[in-house]
């Protein structure tokens, strides 16, 4: 979590202004650039009042005071967003405040496009229209409505609430169970007061980090930044602490039953936890192979000889240190599948894989990690979880990690891997 | 616009973009976007063939399709055990998929080596149909577990019940996979059949973007295996008349009551271009009255008749054109009511309104280039429909408040709505 002090970062480079690390590089290829600013805090009870921010936040600022108003400048700055954002990382809770603009190039008149995003980022994040210290009941009571029914609307996606049920269950007692949004009980308690007090905590305590990339101006970049950050209160940031690893135990299962004519299947699998980033790299392609996609064993084997499932797939949750697989499939068949997704890890783990499969895991990973500079977002995403693991290495010699691991590693990394959960979201009756 | 060895290089110095143009002498257009920007390469051809296409005149006869049998030829095309497609790609670590559209089927990929190797590769695997009575009958259940899926959402019903009443005949009332039920008709001979008929140089369009030779693309692109020669004579109603049913309601399992509606176009416009123009005003349209910057739209929300699952779209073709405004509620009355409200109520667009608009659509069309995917899938969907290059400003240029009140006159009729509403069960 304590990336070294040098002046570079993963390919981009670092600065330290108002004690918050900048992490930036200037890419002239692009024609928009973008500037975030990322605070983590741990998964606990205050995700519901964080997750309501992005929301309340963009409702009005003290100069726009209405949502419109401050639509109507985002607009006329030739489609600026500020996009803000929440999300888990591991146990950690991530809120994003994002920038995106074009470059002042493509425009008449030359305008400061960066100095007018910053100053609306500002005004959006510190500048919040507020009374007697909290959002307006009335604002807030509308907001918090949203997010109910937010939630609920959650249902109508079952491949995602089929793994948001999955985490909640198998994962129960720790905080990755909790919900980015927080939960619908706990979005139903707060009251007013809540998100201006997640706020400032964000603002204080968060571990905070900003990066910016794109065709962003040859001066003024630090200063106009330094300017905005200038705005920011005093921190005093807290660590987030490691992920609650459980002991090993007898598997679990869950079945839940619904209106659904596909059913999922959702397997929950649980490595040790280490800190080597080249275990976690051979975990990745252990995945990889065996549900990375249509090369994969889940692919080829359960859907495409066994006609067991309609999809398929497996990855490595890195921040919380888990594999899941997921399955898309009719329930008749949830005890094959699961059987034969069993038989094929313990083929992987037992070495019985040929080259080739570890070969074109890596070439997919490869080809993703050499693109990941052709686009702002995922150049500026790949930097930050880079930061949030302390991992100062850029696409290429992430790259240069994947292409080194062996079978034999696979094998190694993956020795440890047991099914902690299995749950199945089915239809209601009368069974598939 | 320049000659350059079989191309013509039309170039936007406003935006440093150049598209390189030509036909193959089998008759395939052909857009190479050659740029050093990017370190991926993203190639698509797109073929002019969709859900829609369910009947076509074969010399003095008239074939008819199952529903779904375009979306069936496009996994078995792509499914081609011969050429085991994903494992190729998947062996240079590029990412390729396919999809149907209303009216549309496209095969893409995305690769940062091994150009050449892939678009051979890509355009091999459309150039012919292995289709056997096995391989056909095992894809069967993968396309019905796909369609069960499509299914689950409640999205995807409510939008096609929402298209069931609006059309009467037009086969964009039916789900692009077709259904469980129509597809168990589709055979290796009826697939043979539309595979014959529209998988031809003259009914597709390839375009390549990122670090690549426009030559080598030309050189491939003419080398493939492509039969040559039009499609024939798609068959479809026009169904422009009143709509099929002007309101449905369905039970579901859903938390909260959910509205759909919109119109549907009672003409056609021939011209790709002229329905870009359409596509702009309509979209400009709806913008003014629900985007977040619309005074319109926080009224609603103030009264709590909308909250901020209210969205709108505007989606046309050659053959079709409808509207769409949908939105969660309470009350699907008060919501409805207030919607064909601001709807039929003559628009308000002063100076201010459109010069917001057009820089907000600028930003957006300089957004589009930065990502290399878009320079391709754009470039072959214009080169398919035969809409020149770089026209996307000259025609957010010539926008005007009056085209914008004029095509809210016209689409917001009364005899072309419908609504449907989806109740929790």
């Amino acid at each position: 979590m304590l990336p070294c002090m040098g002046d570079a970062f993963a390919g981009f480079q670092r600065s330290e202004i108002a004690g918050i690390p900048v992490l930036w590089k200037r890419d002239t290829r692009f024609k928009t650039f973008r500037v975030a600013l990322s605070a983590y805090r741990p998964l606990d009870e205050r995700a519901a009042a964080r997750s309501m921010l992005p929301s309340l936040l963009v409702q009005g600022t003290q100069s726009d005071p209405t949502r419109p108003a401050l639509s109507r400048r985002m607009e006329s700055l030739y489609g600026a967003a500020v996009i803000p954002s929440t999300g888990k990382i591991g146990e950690g809770h991530l809120l994003r405040f994002t920038v995106d603009s074009i470059s002042p190039a493509h425009v008449p008149g030359d305008p400061d496009l960066l100095g007018d995003g910053l100053h609306l980022l500002a005004d959006i994040l510190a500048r919040p229209v507020l009374q007697d210290g909290a959002f307006p009941e009335e604002t807030f009571r509308r907001e918090q409505t949203q997010a109910v029914h937010d939630v609920r609307a959650m249902f109508n996606d079952k491949m995602a609430w089929a793994g948001q049920q999955a985490i909640t269950h198998g994962c129960a007692g720790e905080p990755f169970a909790i919900p980015e949004h927080g939960g619908e009980a706990a979005i139903a308690e707060l009251d007013a007061a809540a998100p201006e007090a997640a706020r400032r905590d964000f603002l204080t305590h968060g571990a905070m980090w900003a990066v910016a990339y794109g065709a962003l101006p040859e001066e003024g970049l630090l200063d106009k930044i330094g300017g905005f950050l200038a705005e920011l209160p005093d921190r005093t940031p807290e660590p987030v602490p490691a992920p609650v690893q459980p002991a090993r135990r007898e598997r679990r299962a869950t079945v839940e039953r619904v209106d659904v004519q596909q059913s999922k299947m959702v397997l929950l699998f649980r490595p040790s936890w280490v800190e080597d980033s080249k275990v976690w790299a051979a975990r990745v392609l252990f995945a990889n192979m065996l549900g990375g996609g249509p090369h994969a064993r889940l692919f080829r084997v359960v859907r495409e000889e066994m006609s067991l499932c309609y999809y398929a797939q497996a990855f490595i949750e890195r921040y919380k240190g888990m594999m899941q697989v997921h399955v898309g499939l009719d329930e008749a068949m949830a005890e094959k599948v699961e059987a034969e997704v069993l038989r094929q890890i313990d083929e992987l783990t037992a070495g019985r894989f040929d080259a080739n499969e570890l070969d074109v895991a890596k070439a997919g990973i490869l080809s993703t990690l050499a693109a990941v500079d052709d686009s702002i977002a995922e150049r500026m995403e790949f930097t930050s979880r880079q930061w949030v693991l302390g991992q100062d290495r850029g696409p290429a010699e992430q790259a240069a990690l994947f292409a080194s691991v062996q079978p034999e590693d696979v094998v190694a990394a993956a020795q440890d891997m047991w099914l902690d959960h299995a749950y199945l979201l089915a239809p209601e009756a009368n069974g598939s | 616009m320049t000659d350059t060895n079989g191309f013509q290089v039309v170039k936007d110095p406003l935006m440093d973009e150049e598209v390189w143009q030509a036909t193959t002498p089998t008759g395939l257009p052909v857009r190479v976007m050659p740029t050093q920007r990017f370190t991926e390469a993203a190639a698509m051809v797109t073929f002019r063939y969709g859900s829609t296409d369910l009947g076509f005149r074969s010399g003095a006869n008239e074939h008819k399709s199952p529903e779904g049998v375009a979306h069936y030829l496009e996994h078995k095309l792509f499914e081609d055990e011969e050429i085991e497609a994903f494992q190729r790609f998947a062996s240079r670590g590029a990412k390729v998929n396919a999809m149907t559209g209303f009216t549309r089927t496209s095969y893409h990929f995305t690769a940062t080596d091994q150009v050449r190797e892939n678009l051979t590769d890509l355009l091999g695997l459309v150039s012919r149909a292995h289709l056997t009575e096995e391989n056909v009958e095992k894809e069967r259940g993968i396309i019905a577990q796909e369609i069960r899926m499509y299914e689950d959402s409640v999205d995807y019903r409510l939008f096609f019940d929402f298209l069931g009443c609006l059309y009467r005949e037009h086969p964009v009332r039916h789900p692009v996979g077709g259904t469980v039920e129509s597809i168990a008709g589709i055979t290796p001979a009826e697939l043979q059949t539309c595979f014959d008929a529209f998988y031809r140089t003259g009914n597709a369009a390839l375009a390549v973007a990122g670090p690549v030779d426009p030559h080598e693309i030309l050189e491939l692109a003419s080398a493939c295996g492509l039969a040559q020669g039009g499609a024939p004579e798609s068959l479809w109603p026009e169904d422009l008349g009143a709509v099929e049913s002007a309101r449905i309601e369905r039970d579901l399992q859903i938390p909260r009551r959910k509205v759909f509606l919109g119109f549907k176009d009672r003409s056609l416009v021939a011209d790709p271009e002229a329905r870009l123009r359409r596509q702009l005003t309509t979209e400009v349209l709806l913008d003014r009255l629900f985007s977040s910057s619309s005074e319109v739209r926080d009224d609603l929300r103030q009264r709590g008749l909308v909250d901020d699952s209210l969205g709108s779209t505007y989606m046309s073709d050659f053959n079709f054109g409808f509207s769409l405004i949908d939105c969660e509620t309470e009350d699907p009355e008060a919501t409805i009511d207030a919607l064909l409200g601001v709807l039929r109520q003559p628009v308000e667009i002063d100076d201010e309104y459109l010069e917001r608009v057009k820089r907000k659509l600028l930003g957006k069309y300089v957004r589009s280039l930065g990502v290399v995917r878009n320079l391709a899938f754009g470039q072959a969907v214009e080169a398919l429909e035969g809409v020149a290059p770089f026209q996307a400003l000259e025609r957010l240029e010539a926008l005007t408040a009056a085209s914008v009140r004029a095509r809210q006159e016209e689409h917001c009729a009364d005899e072309a709505l419908a609504v449907t509403v989806g109740n929790p069960a």
